[in-house]
């Protein structure tokens, strides 16, 4: 007996709908990031599953591409938050609304 | 049998972890509670035979951006919570109903619709690293190298802003 692939699929959207709440509730830009590898993860085990489905590699050539934006997202996310919050203010993303440096 | 025992542990790992990932108030035990949930993950890869995303999962998130995070939370540590005005307060349920029309959504579009194929119990070679790299080089080339760009694009635009931070603050 195998898991059937609506499992994995309901177990994304889970984890989607986790990081989705996640980004709504947060307001420290580091946890709303976080939240947001979550739902990138929910991503990959959708694509994981498809792969495993159809008995094909592309799927997980997706993961591993999904792999490399969520690395490359987190940089540029943390290196803007040290860059605007590493002087001044709380860790809030509402208090960000000004585009002066 | 194994499988789905093996499932279910990985699936209540993942979302007990994500659960703690965005309800923990502290940040450094959301960051750790990512650990758990990306390492759930990577079971769940293994159980789908793609062990080389699983190591992959382990190596690069678990290990590479979680310490990544783990280190920004220490630098810019605690900031009290001031609780201020919150300017999106009058869209905030415009949020909640989106999120549970995606949630309902996602949950009708998977038990509603025919999914295709169920897969076998077979063995598959589809997620070693020789197939991937064959998928990689043979069909998906383009993306290949623009994962290799967006590295680049990351990796530049990290050291331009750190400079500018560093500048606007009187250093070189």
């Amino acid at each position: 007996m195998t898991v059937p692939i609506s499992a994995y699929l309901m177990l994304s959207v889970a984890l989607l709908v986790l990081g989705m709440l996640g980004v709504i509730r947060r307001r420290n830009p580091l946890l709303l990031l976080l939240s947001i590898e979550l739902m990138l993860n929910a991503g990959n085990v959708a694509l994981i599953g498809f792969s495993r489905q159809w008995d094909d590699p592309a799927g997980q050539v997706f993961a591993l591409v999904v792999m490399v934006v969520a690395a490359a997202e987190v940089v540029i996310g943390l290196g803007l938050t040290v860059a605007v919050f590493r002087s001044r203010m709380n860790l809030d993303v509402d208090e960000m609304s000004s585009m002066k440096g | 049998m194994a499988e789905q025992v093996t499932f279910a542990i990985a699936a209540i790992g993942a979302l007990g972890f994500g659960i703690g990932v965005v309800f923990f108030r502290d940040a450094f035990r959301a960051a750790v509670s990512l650990i758990g949930t990306l390492l759930s993950v990577a079971l769940l890869f293994i159980v789908l035979m793609a062990p080389f995303v699983a190591a992959l999962q382990v190596i690069v998130y678990a290990g590479a951006i979680v310490v990544m995070f783990l280190f920004v939370i220490a630098y810019l540590g605690d900031r009290p919570i001031v609780a201020g005005t919150d300017r999106m307060d009058a869209v905030q349920p415009v949020a909640w109903i989106a999120l549970a029309g995606v949630a309902a959504f996602g949950a009708i579009t998977v038990l509603a619709s025919t999914i295709g194929p169920e897969y076998t119990a077979s063995d598959t070679d589809v997620g070693s690293p020789a197939s991937i790299g064959n998928a990689f080089l043979n069909q998906h080339i383009i993306a290949f190298e623009v994962t290799s760009l967006i590295m680049l694009i990351a990796a530049v635009g990290a050291v331009i802003l750190a400079k500018r931070a560093v500048m606007l603050e009187g250093g070189r």
